[in-house]
């Protein structure tokens, strides 16, 4: 009886023991916490006008730190205080900041900024971030030069440094978007191709409408563009280039229709489906020597190629199962691996540049969606809805997708949409006019 | 033997007896069946046995009278009417079914018969086969007579001795005595020359410890009772004052003051504050304030998703007052991302400490031992983008 009470007393001994440890372990060295949830809203930061070092400059310095604060803004993950509400005024670049004055107004970060001219029309441009509640700068101060031309390209540079640094993402300012404009009713639309920076300035027109364009795509490099066009009377690909606007046809077997054309990372090779005979198939062609491949041979419909950053593999658009769903190949063909099991209709699948996820179009329940997945089909999130959303585009950080959307009914219109793969922060891109089929392309050089 | 002693003696002696003779270890005998039966008289049990009779014939027989004749019924010339019937409408457009088609099977391939006979192959060693259910030899085994393992000694028998005396064994918790021994080596040249440069700095200290308060002055002055003389306070009220003035008299102890008030000068000190706090340790309650109110301006909306991922422990030095210094702020370990992603997360976290903790934060001043150093980690997994 005695054994038993004692090996009772043991065990709950050893039961406490380790209780009794930690207990002791947390009396013992500094103050321990750990904290687990926290509150997602947009940074507040501070963006006073940048210094013009001279009076032709002025005019300068509040454009670019405009365009900053528009870019910042836009992500849905900045918000700016408005310069009514600063204490402070930043007169000179070089001075000392008074963080205290910006801590007051909770800018936990600042942006100053100092621009001047000089000759042959180039401007020069200087700015500064800093940590306000830290009391320090966040990297160094950098300098960019250009012409005054281009002086909002210098501001997305100067926002992407300061996007970069805040966020640790990418930056994805300073790119363009190639979109097909559309003006006219739906029953008489009128298409042609456009480029524009990604926030929707500076829009150029790349074709005229006087024959019907599709789904232009952009190089890895962003000097070419991908697109099809029913010149010939029947869908034909062709290439153009983005500076001279000259265009050449890339695929023109008779009896043959193409469509769907996407670069390939290297630049040098391009896949895109081919009809033939009532049957559509992916095929691939080296750009230099025209030299076509074919990679899938199915009864089904073939459509919508993307690759993966690495070139190895690509994604694509197949109705084999009976419903077009989403499959995965090697990139020079073999066999697919369906990855889309989810209820509905998939379609115009396209590859992140980081590699990760999927942007694809799902209709369902007579709705159409933008969503992304992983390469693997699995963890699938709807990020919009409405009566028809499709043709995700990347940003060329990953981060956000653009598309087009149209409204309803005879009059309904399209135009492009952006939203952030968290599926916040959803907003229209201005456009002069309906516009669809977006393809972002690379950052510029 | 006194009287309690006797009677318990014949008491048990009693018991005994009865225990032995009286039965009680006889072993009970099982119970009888019992059958409930019923008791009947011989003229009951005749009748029981008497074969069962006839009943009796009945001689009266009620015979049955024929019916009075009636007027038989009118027969009618008229036939009963057919009924009509539907008859099925015939259609000329009707074809006939088509016969179902008839697919002739395919003749079943001719197998290839080869003139070899196949070459039976010796089954692998990792081959399955079906095991009989019984052993065809239905022999017992023989099992050995003797136990394969000893069986333990019982315990030996209490020896028989005038005097009670309790087990002792040697105490194993206790240590054992060593005679002294003076240390000896053999004699043996080291493989290789460690200088004390070279020698692992983990035998040092990392840290030397915070030198203790000074006792305050009423403990000194506090005079022992055992050791004071009862009858001459005046020396004991003046012992406290010699100590504190004849203190600064030793050399050692002037010494250190001088060092303290240059290292307090020259606003630092090699002395590292005591990792072991003192005092009550925070409540519970005390914690959680602390943890809701830095959370609330940890704000990881412009994080990366990489950032996202990597959890952070950040160390923060704490002023009395509550408030967290800033310069103390520093990233102790990160687990999870990149250096530059760990990067982002820890200037987030340190937003988090210096917002939240400009008012100082809400903590008991008398626990200020327990709050001066803490380790917050920061860990975004409940706020990751699935």
């Amino acid at each position: 009886m005695m054994r038993y009470v004692l090996s009772l007393l043991a065990a709950l001994f050893m039961l406490a023991a380790p209780a009794l440890a930690q207990d002791t372990a947390e009396s013992d060295g500094p103050l321990r916490i750990e904290i687990t949830e926290g509150v997602i809203e947009p940074l507040p930061y501070a963006v006073p006008s940048f210094v013009a070092d001279t009076a032709a400059a002025s005019e300068w310095a509040d454009k670019i730190s405009r365009v900053v604060a528009s870019d910042l803004n836009g992500t849905g993950l900045f918000r700016e205080i408005p310069a009514e509400a600063h204490i402070a005024r930043i007169s000179n670049f070089s001075s000392p900041v008074q963080f205290s004055d910006w801590k007051a107004i909770n800018a936990q970060a600042l942006i100053t900024g100092a621009v001047r001219t000089e000759g042959s029309g180039r401007i020069v441009v200087s700015f500064r971030l800093y940590d306000v509640f830290a009391g320090q700068e966040m990297g160094q101060g950098l300098q960019l030069v250009g012409t005054e031309q281009g002086w909002r390209r210098i501001a997305h540079k100067v926002a992407d440094q300061v996007y970069s640094r805040l966020t640790g993402e990418d930056p994805y300012f300073d790119s363009r978007v190639v979109f097909v404009s559309e003006d006219g009713p739906k029953d008489a639309r009128q298409k042609r191709l456009a480029i524009m920076d990604y926030d929707g300035a500076n829009v150029t027109y790349l074709t005229d409408n006087s024959s019907l364009v599709l789904a232009p795509r952009f190089s890895p490099q962003g000097d070419q563009v991908l697109y099809t066009s029913y010149e010939s009377g029947f869908p034909r690909i062709y290439v153009l280039n983005v500076e001279t606007v000259g265009r050449r046809v890339l695929e023109s077997q008779d009896g043959t229709m193409s469509f769907a054309p996407r670069f390939a990372p290297d630049g040098q090779t391009v896949v895109y489906s081919l009809t033939r005979g009532g049957n559509t198939d992916l095929y691939s062609m080296q750009i230099g020597s025209s030299q076509s491949t074919r990679l899938t041979n199915a009864p089904s419909i073939e459509t919508a190629p993307s690759f993966s950053p690495d070139g190895s593999r690509m994604v694509f658009e197949s109705d084999r199962s009976g419903t077009p769903q989403l499959y995965i190949m090697p990139a020079g063909g073999g066999e697919a691996q369906r990855i889309s099991f989810g209820q509905g209709r998939y379609g115009t699948p396209v590859w992140s540049p980081r590699g990760d996820l999927i942007a694809f179009t799902k209709q369902s329940k007579g709705r159409f969606h933008i969503g992304v997945m992983r390469t693997d089909g699995s963890e699938e999130r709807l990020l919009t809805a409405s009566f028809l959303d499709e043709g995700p585009t990347w940003a060329p950080n990953g981060r956000v997708i653009m598309f087009s959307r149209e409204t309803q009914g005879a009059q309904g219109s399209t135009s492009l949409y952006s939203v952030d793969i968290t599926g916040r922060n959803l907003k229209q891109v201005p456009t002069p006019s309906g516009a669809s089929d977006p393809s972002w392309s690379p950052l510029q050089k | 033997m006194n009287t309690g002693q006797i009677i318990s003696g014949a008491g048990h002696a009693g018991l005994i007896f009865w225990a032995l003779f009286g039965g009680a270890f006889r072993d009970v005998p099982p119970p009888n069946e019992v059958t409930e039966v019923t008791a009947i008289s011989a003229d009951d049990f005749a009748a029981l046995m008497a074969p069962e009779q006839s009943p009796e014939a009945v001689a009266n027989v009620d015979t049955p009278e024929p019916p009075e004749a009636g007027e038989a019924p009118g027969m009618t010339s008229e036939t009963d009417a057919v009924p009509e019937t539907a008859q099925p409408e015939v259609t000329e457009s009707s074809e006939p079914d088509t016969p179902p088609e008839v697919t002739e099977p395919d003749p079943p391939a001719q197998a290839e018969v080869s003139e070899e006979p196949p070459v039976m192959q010796p089954p692998q060693e990792d081959t399955a086969a079906l095991v009989p259910d019984r052993s065809p030899d239905v022999r017992p085994r023989e099992a050995p007579r003797v136990a394969p393992e000893p069986v333990a000694q019982p315990e030996p028998d209490v020896q028989i001795d005038d005097v009670d005396q309790q087990e002792t064994a040697p105490d194993e918790s206790a240590e054992p005595v060593e005679e002294d021994q003076e240390e000896t080596a053999r004699q043996e040249a080291t493989t290789e020359i460690v200088t004390e440069a070279d020698d692992p700095a983990d035998a040092a200290p990392s840290r030397s410890l915070r030198p203790r308060p000074r006792p305050t002055r009423q403990a000194e002055a506090e005079p022992e009772p055992e050791t004071q003389p009862q009858d001459d306070p005046q020396p004991a009220a003046q012992e406290p004052e010699q100590t504190e003035t004849a203190a600064p008299q030793s050399p050692e102890v002037d010494e250190n003051a001088v060092e303290n008030a240059l290292a307090e000068a020259l606003g630092g000190s090699d002395t590292q504050p005591d990792s072991t706090p003192s005092g009550p340790p925070l409540t519970t309650g005390e914690k959680e304030g602390l943890r809701v109110a830095v959370q609330q301006c940890w704000n990881v909306g412009s994080l990366s998703s990489e950032a996202l991922a990597t959890t952070v422990v950040v160390g923060v030095s704490m002023s009395e007052d509550g408030r967290p210094i800033t310069a103390s702020i520093k990233m102790l370990g990160s687990s999870g991302g990149s250096n530059p992603a760990a990067q982002q997360a820890f200037e987030a976290a340190r937003r988090a400490i210096i917002r939240c903790g400009a008012d100082g934060y809400k903590l008991p001043p008398e626990k200020y031992d327990q709050w001066r150093d803490i380790e917050m980690t920061f860990n975004p997994e409940k706020m990751r983008i699935k």
